[in-house]
C-alpha cells in the first residue's frame, strides 16, 4: 500500500474507530503512531514527543487555562440569577420579552464563561420554567435556551478560535476581530427572529402582567448597573484589550481571569471553596483540550507526512472540479455533517487542519473560513444525535417536556445560522471589514505605500570610502 | 485490590491537584508582566518563559487526574447505550491496543528527550535570561508514567467490570456545573438518577 493511501485508510477509519466512545485524545495519539510506524518506524515516537512538546511550550494556547480559569470563576459568583432578573426587567415592554432576555442572558453569561453545558443546564432551571409558567410555547422557549448559550463558542474572546487560531497559524486578534460582527450579528438575527414571531403569534410568547412591565425607570437601571454593566465592561476590556492591540490574548485572557476574581470578590461569592473548585475543574478541562491537541497535532502531522494531503487535494480539484463557491459549500457540509456524531474540539482539530492547505488554491480568507466554520460548529451542539445542548435541557427542564419538542424549537435556529453563513458569504465585509480596518497598514493617499523608504534622504553609496591600501 | 485502585486515582488527583494551581501562578505572573510593562516601563526578561512552563507544566500533569475523573472527552453518543460488560470489552480492547503502546512510547522516548537535554544543561534561547529547560522537558516522562500507571487502573476496572457486570467506583470530587445541575433537577422531577453518568 503506498503511503498517499495509508494515509487515506487512516482518515476513513478514524471516522469509525472514535464512534467506539475510547477517549479521543488517546485513540488520535494511537493512529497517528500506528499508521505513522509503517512509513516513520521509531521515529514516529520522535515525533510524538516532539509535537507534545510544541503543545507544551505553544504560546497561544496559554490563553487557554487563563480564559477557563475566567470562565469557571464567573460561573461560580452567583451573577446569573442577577443577570437574568435585570435583562427581564429591562425588555419588560419587548413583545417575547422573556424569551429575548432569555436569549441575552445566556449569549452574554456564554461569552464570558465559555462553557456551554453550564449555560444550559442553569438557564434550564432559571429560565426555561419561568416561560413556561409565562405560557411560553416549550419549543419557542427551549430553542432560545439552546441556541443562545451556544453562541459562547462563537462570539470572542471563545476557545475554540484560540484552538483554531493554533492550528491554523493565524493571529489570534485578527480572528477574534474577524469573529465580531458575525457573533453579534448572530444574536441580534436570533432576538429579531424572537421579536418578529411573537409579534406575529402573540399566542407563542404572551405578554408579561402589567405589574411586571411597567416598572420605574431607576429599578430598571440599578438592576442593569449591579449585573449587566460589570459583566459587560469585563468582557468589553478583555476583547478590546486584544483587538486595539494593548495586550496579547494570554495576557488579556490573564487580566480577565484577575477581574473575574474581583468580581466575584465584589458579588462576596469567593469561597475558598468556590475557589479551589474553580482552579481544580480548569486543571481537568485544560487537560482535556490539550491533550487532545497533542493527540490530534501526531495525527494530523502522520496524515500529512503520508501525503494524505495531496490525495484529497486530487479529489477536491481534480476529480469534484470545484470552485470556490462549491469548494466552500461542500466543506461546510462536511462540517456540518460531522457535527452531527462529533464535537466541535474534535472537528477544529482533525478536520479543519485538513482543509486548510486547500485554502489558497481556491483563494479563500482562512480567517474568513475560520469564522465560517465557526458559525457553522453552532448547528453541532442543536442537531441529532449528538445535540449536547439539547439533551443537557432535556436533562433539566420538567419531565412533560419532550425531546422531539426541544429538538423542534431548536431547528428554527439551526436555519438561522445557515442563514447567517449565506450572508457572510455574500457580504463577506461583515468579517473581513475589521480585522483590516485595525490591522492592514495604511495605503496612505494615492495608493501610496507607506513603507517604503522615501526619495533621497537615506541614501547610501554602494561602494562605501575606504581608506587606500598602503 | 479496590484498594489500589483507589489509591491510584488519590495520587493522580493529588498531582493533578496539587499543579493545578500552577493557573493562579500563571494569573499572576502575566499580570505582573503587564503591569511591570505599562506601569513602570519595565518589562520583566523572565515572565514569557515562566508562563509557558506554568501552562504546559499545568496541563501535562492534570492528564491523569483527568483520566481518574473519566474527564477526556469521548465521541460517546453510541457507547453511553452499551451495557457496562460491552463497553468494558470495548474500553479494555483499546486501552490495550492504543493506550499502552503509545504511552509506553511517550515515556521511554520522552526520558530520552530529557536525557539529551539534561546532558548538556540545556537553557531556554528564547528570552535574555535563558532559564534552564531540562526540569520542564523533564514533565514529559513524568507525566507520561503517571497517564500510564492511571490507565493500568482504568484497564483493571475494565477487567472487574467484566466479572462483575458493573464499573467499580471511582475516586470523586468537584463535579461541573451541568453535572451538578442535572443531578438536582433529576432529584426533584423525582426521576431515576441522571443518565450519561459513564464510568
Amino acid at each position: 500500500m503506498s503511503d498517499p493511501v495509508l494515509g487515506m485508510v487512516m482518515l476513513g477509519s478514524f471516522v469509525f474507530v472514535v464512534l467506539l466512545g475510547f477517549p479521543v485524545a488517546f485513540t488520535l495519539m494511537a493512529m497517528g503512531i500506528g499508521f505513522g510506524y509503517f512509513s516513520l518506524g521509531d521515529r514516529v515516537f520522535d515525533l510524538l514527543v516532539q509535537r507534545t512538546y510544541a503543545v507544551m511550550a505553544n504560546d497561544v494556547l496559554i490563553s487557554v487555562p487563563l480564559f477557563v480559569f475566567m470562565g469557571y470563576v464567573i460561573e461560580r459568583a452567583n451573577i446569573l440569577d442577577r443577570l437574568f432578573r435585570s435583562l427581564q426587567l429591562a425588555a419588560g415592554g419587548l413583545p417575547g420579552s422573556l424569551a429575548i432576555a432569555t436569549l441575552a442572558t445566556c449569549a452574554m453569561f456564554a461569552t464570558a464563561t465559555g462553557i456551554v453545558g453550564a449555560v444550559v443546564t442553569l438557564m434550564g432551571l432559571l429560565a426555561f420554567p419561568a416561560m413556561l409558567r409565562a405560557g411560553y410555547d416549550a419549543r419557542l422557549a427551549s430553542g432560545v435556551t439552546c441556541a443562545g448559550g451556544c453562541l459562547g463558542i462563537l462570539i470572542p474572546p471563545s476557545i475554540m478560535l484560540i484552538l483554531y487560531g493554533a492550528t491554523a497559524g493565524e493571529s489570534v486578534a485578527r480572528l477574534y476581530a474577524a469573529a465580531f460582527f458575525p457573533g453579534l450579528g448572530l444574536a441580534l438575527l436570533y432576538a429579531l427572529y424572537v421579536l418578529v414571531l411573537s409579534m406575529l403569534r402573540p399566542s407563542m410568547a404572551p405578554e408579561l402582567p402589567a405589574s411586571e412591565r411597567n416598572l420605574p425607570f431607576v429599578t430598571v437601571l440599578t438592576a442593569l448597573l449591579t449585573s449587566f454593566v460589570p459583566l459587560a465592561v469585563l468582557i468589553g476590556s478583555v476583547l478590546g484589550a486584544i483587538l486595539f492591540g494593548l495586550a496579547t490574548p494570554s495576557e488579556a485572557a490573564a487580566m480577565g481571569a484577575l477581574g473575574a476574581l474581583l468580581l466575584a470578590i465584589v458579588y462576596r461569592a469567593l469561597t475558598w471553596a468556590r475557589l479551589k473548585e474553580s482552579v481544580f475543574l480548569t486543571a481537568r478541562t485544560t487537560a482535556m483540550v490539550c491533550w487532545l491537541f497533542v493527540g490530534a497535532y501526531i495525527f494530523t502531522s502522520v496524515f500529512g507526512w503520508l501525503g494524505g494531503h495531496h490525495v484529497i487535494e486530487d479529489i477536491f480539484v481534480n476529480h469534484l472540479k470545484l470552485n470556490t463557491v462549491t469548494f466552500l459549500i461542500v466543506t461546510q457540509l462536511i462540517i456540518f455533517v460531522l457535527g452531527w456524531p462529533l464535537e466541535w474540539s474534535e472537528i477544529v482539530l482533525i478536520f479543519v487542519p485538513i482543509f486548510l492547505p486547500l485554502l489558497p488554491i481556491f483563494g479563500v480568507d482562512p480567517i474568513l473560513f475560520g469564522v465560517l466554520v465557526a458559525l457553522n460548529l453552532q448547528t453541532s451542539f442543536m442537531t441529532p444525535p449528538v445535540a449536547m445542548a439539547a439533551y443537557y435541557l432535556k436533562g433539566v427542564a420538567p419531565p412533560d417536556v419532550r425531546l422531539t419538542q426541544i429538538f423542534a424549537g431548536c431547528m428554527p435556529f439551526v436555519g438561522l445560522v445557515v442563514m447567517a453563513m449565506t450572508l457572510l458569504y455574500i457580504f463577506p465585509e461583515i468579517a473581513t471589514w475589521l480585522p483590516s480596518y485595525l490591522y492592514d497598514l495604511p495605503t496612505g493617499v494615492q495608493g501610496q505605500d507607506l513603507t517604503i523608504l522615501p526619495e533621497g534622504g537615506f541614501k547610501e553609496s554602494d561602494e562605501p570610502e575606504l581608506p587606500p591600501l598602503r | 485490590m479496590q484498594a489500589i485502585l483507589l489509591g491510584i486515582d488519590r495520587l493522580s488527583g493529588f498531582i493533578g491537584k496539587l499543579f493545578a494551581w500552577c493557573i493562579l501562578v500563571l494569573t499572576a505572573v502575566i499580570c505582573y508582566e503587564v503591569f511591570a510593562r505599562y506601569l513602570f516601563r519595565a518589562p520583566t526578561g523572565w515572565a514569557y518563559d515562566v508562563s509557558y512552563m506554568l501552562y504546559g507544566t499545568l496541563f501535562m500533569m492534570a492528564g491523569a487526574y483527568t483520566l481518574s475523573r473519566n474527564g477526556h472527552v469521548r465521541a460517546d453518543f453510541a457507547y453511553r447505550l452499551l451495557p457496562p460488560r460491552r463497553r468494558a470489552a470495548l474500553d479494555l480492547t483499546l486501552y490495550l491496543a492504543f493506550f499502552m503502546p503509545a504511552l509506553l512510547g511517550m515515556l521511554y522516548f520522552g526520558w530520552n528527550f530529557f536525557l539529551a537535554s539534561y546532558g548538556q544543561n540545556e537553557a531556554s534561547s528564547v528570552s535574555p535570561t535563558g532559564p534552564y529547560i531540562w526540569p520542564f522537558k523533564f514533565v514529559i516522562p513524568f507525566a507520561s508514567a503517571l497517564v500510564l500507571l492511571q490507565g493500568m487502573a482504568e484497564t483493571a476496572r475494565c477487567v472487574i467490570c467484566l466479572r462483575d457486570g458493573e464499573f467499580p467506583p471511582r475516586d470523586d470530587d468537584v463535579r461541573e456545573m451541568e453535572e451538578v445541575a442535572l443531578a438536582s433537577a433529576s432529584m426533584q422531577h423525582g426521576g431515576q438518577p441522571a443518565k450519561g453518568s459513564t464510568p
